[in-house]
């Protein structure tokens, strides 16, 4: 009786697709090593009986050498043998490799199906393999499959039953490799194939100054059509809907409120010129609704989708050696780039995937880095939104000072904290052209957990600041900390509330400069505050999990420390 | 016949890992990879100024950090 599945594979195999195709859990799934930090469960119905599937950490031997690897083992002896199937994933584009992982499998004797992914590439590749023999080889079920499109998943489903424990001679690894060398010859015939515009691509990317040509060009492409994609959806669709549409229901149904009373307030909140003004109104069915779905969801849509076309054809780890260099300065490896650019998107994830480093240092680096250095999408959606009208510079300066903060920050831990940056080993997977479909799914995934999470707290944060608003319970706050905000930043002691209000959430924080009237140069200096102070409570709670109190202490006060030190600079020495 | 680190093996070369000596646990870890003695592997980059080497080995490719690089003796 069957009780559980383990789906169990070297990194980048294809595990997490497998998974969303046995149980219908959807899980992120990229092209690059790494991407399954924890394990995921979900349950595939087999006849009458619903069984637990794992979907674990990509791993490449069964000798524990790094933390995921680690998790992966000792979830799979969790349970007897004769009570689990492990679905063994392999690339087929990389059989050889893969091997060494099935081989020490069927020796530890768990009951093994192997699935032999990515089989449409591996054909398109010129690899043929005789899966036939190589069943008969390694005296498994073998299934060719290709999980993307859910060729062979039912076959796989089928022929579960027939996973048995075998008895197989334990070898040492060289044998191992030997033995694998001899089932190579025998099942894989590769054509001869010339080097395709693929391949050039694939080895010039990762060349030094054809590599950095790339890079400049990817990234500024990135952030060219992130910004384009941004504002179009802004001015097509979100903008016309608030104001030809939203704008005249809401006018209709409060025809006749007092415009100074308690509900008026909460809801609408203040009329600018005696009309709603979705940006400075600040009431929760006004600028609330329009700060999340008006300015922040078109760039989080666009910045996604392209986020998920560089993660799927497998440009990032491309990245990492290029920028390997240059984060050993900072106490990182190369890739180090992938959690700073997840960050970017929102810095949970970004600090989640700091699991993918090895030290405690890396990850207190990284995520130091991360929350003070990278501004997340809702909060450079408003800072395009707010400081875009007094030009270009201004909005680049936000950047410049987040990326100087990056790299003296890291200079500086570096150099503070005792240790190294260790060294990575990095597989480097092959273009692949993502499917239209998948890309779709994860960023429908994507935004589907922003709006969950962000939502909910816009609404009862804006509700939250009304209500103090309205009791005048700030005057309070503003009081004790206008000496800082005033005297060394140069801000007007309203902005107190906003900068509090970043603390919930970086958008509504910038929302509420919106009405102030502030300079440029004020605002310039707020959203930079902002971008580069505290974290919002999501970011606080995911350091607390990840790296405990005493981090999160320490990472705060670097925070507070930098964030006065930058503000007076910009304030009285920069922007004179 | 010389044995050089990979660090100075000319990008474009083939060449036979002789050693690993950077202890066990690395051995074990690029051997699970694929890279092992007497394996054939070829160096596509080199990222200058202690930056990252590339190589092949089967079909993976491998970036390996300087410091591992330097570790990884070959025959070429």
């Amino acid at each position: 009786m069957i009780k559980k599945i383990y789906l169990v594979g070297n990194p980048n195999v294809g595990k997490s697709v497998v998974f969303s195709r046995l149980t219908g859990v959807h899980v992120v799934s990229s092209n690059y090593p790494g991407t399954t930090i924890g394990f995921t469960e979900g349950y595939l119905q087999l006849g009458n009986s619903k069984i637990e599937v794992l979907d674990l950490p990509g791993v490449y031997s069964l000798e524990p050498a790094s933390s995921a690897e680690e998790v992966a083992f000792s979830l799979l002896k969790q349970h007897p043998k004769d009570e689990i199937v492990v679905i063994n994933i392999i690339d087929s584009t990389n059989l050889e490799r893969n091997l060494l992982l099935t081989l020490q499998l069927i020796e530890e004797g768990f009951p093994l199906i192997a699935c032999l992914n990515m089989c449409d590439d591996a054909g398109h590749r010129g690899i043929h393999i005789d899966y036939q023999k190589l069943e008969k080889l390694l005296d498994i079920p073998v299934i060719p499959t290709c999980a993307v499109t859910g060729i062979g998943i039912k076959l796989l489903i089928e022929r579960m039953q027939e996973a048995a424990p075998k008895s197989r001679q334990r070898l040492i690894h060289e044998e191992r490799w030997k033995e694998i060398g001899r089932i190579i010859e025998e099942v894989q015939h590769l054509e001869h194939r010339h080097h395709t515009l693929r391949e050039m691509l694939e080895d010039a990317s990762v060349r030094p100054l054809t590599g950095l040509l790339i890079a400049a060009g990817v990234i500024y492409t990135l952030f060219k059509v992130v910004r384009f994609i941004g504002e179009s959806i802004i001015s097509k669709i979100t903008d016309p809907v608030f104001s030809n549409f939203y704008q005249p229901i809401l006018e209709k149904l409060t025809l006749g409120w007092q415009e100074k009373s308690f509900w008026f307030h909460l809801l609408i909140g203040d009329l600018i010129n005696g009309k709603i003004d979705f940006r400075q109104s600040l009431g929760i069915l006004t600028t609330a609704p329009y700060i999340e779905f008006g300015m922040v969801l078109p760039y989080l849509i666009s910045f996604y989708f392209i986020l998920s076309l560089l993660e799927d054809i497998g440009y990032l780890p491309r990245l990492a050696i290029l920028l390997d260099n240059l984060l050993h300065c900072l106490g990182l490896h190369g890739y180090a780039v992938i959690p700073l650019l997840l960050g970017f998107g929102c810095n949970v994830p970004g600090i989640l995937s700091t699991r993918v480093l090895e030290s405690k240092r890396e990850r207190f680096i990284a995520s130091t880095l991360i929350s003070i250095g990278i501004p997340c999408v809702p909060l450079q959606a408003m800072i395009f939104g707010l400081l875009g009208k007094f030009g270009g510079p201004y909005v680049g300066g936000v950047y410049l000072v987040s990326f100087s903060l990056i790299i003296i920050l890291g200079l500086i831990l570096n150099w503070a904290l005792k240790g190294y940056s260790p060294e990575f080993i990095l597989e480097i997977p092959p273009y692949r052209l993502p499917l239209l479909t998948m890309l779709l799914k994860k960023l429908y995934f994507r935004i589907k957990g922003f709006l969950i999470e962000a939502v909910p707290v816009v609404l009862i944060g804006v509700l939250f600041v009304n209500i103090l608003l309205y009791f005048k319970l700030f005057d309070f706050i503003t009081g004790v900390f206008a000496p800082v905000i005033t005297g060394l930043f140069g801000l007007p002691k309203e902005a107190v509330v906003s900068l509090a209000v970043g603390f919930l959430r970086k958008d509504v924080a910038v929302g509420m400069l919106m009405p102030l009237g502030l300079t440029a140069k004020q605002l310039f200096i707020a959203a930079t505050l902002l971008a580069v102070s505290f974290p919002c409570v999501a970011i606080f709670v995911v350091l607390w999990k990840e790296l405990g109190v005493k981090y999160l202490i320490k990472a705060i006060l670097i925070m507070l420390l930098v964030s006065i030190i930058m503000g007076t600079l910009l304030n009285f020495v920069i922007l004179r | 016949m010389k044995e050089v680190s990979l660090v100075r093996l000319k990008v474009g070369h083939k060449a036979k890992v002789l050693d690993i000596s950077g202890g066990k646990g690395l051995e074990n870890k690029l051997m699970s990879m694929g890279v092992y003695k007497n394996k054939e592997i070829s160096k596509l980059s080199h990222i200058g100024l202690k930056g990252p080497v590339v190589i092949k080995v089967g079909r993976t490719i491998l970036a390996l950090g300087h410091g591992i690089a330097e570790k990884i003796i070959v025959e070429a």
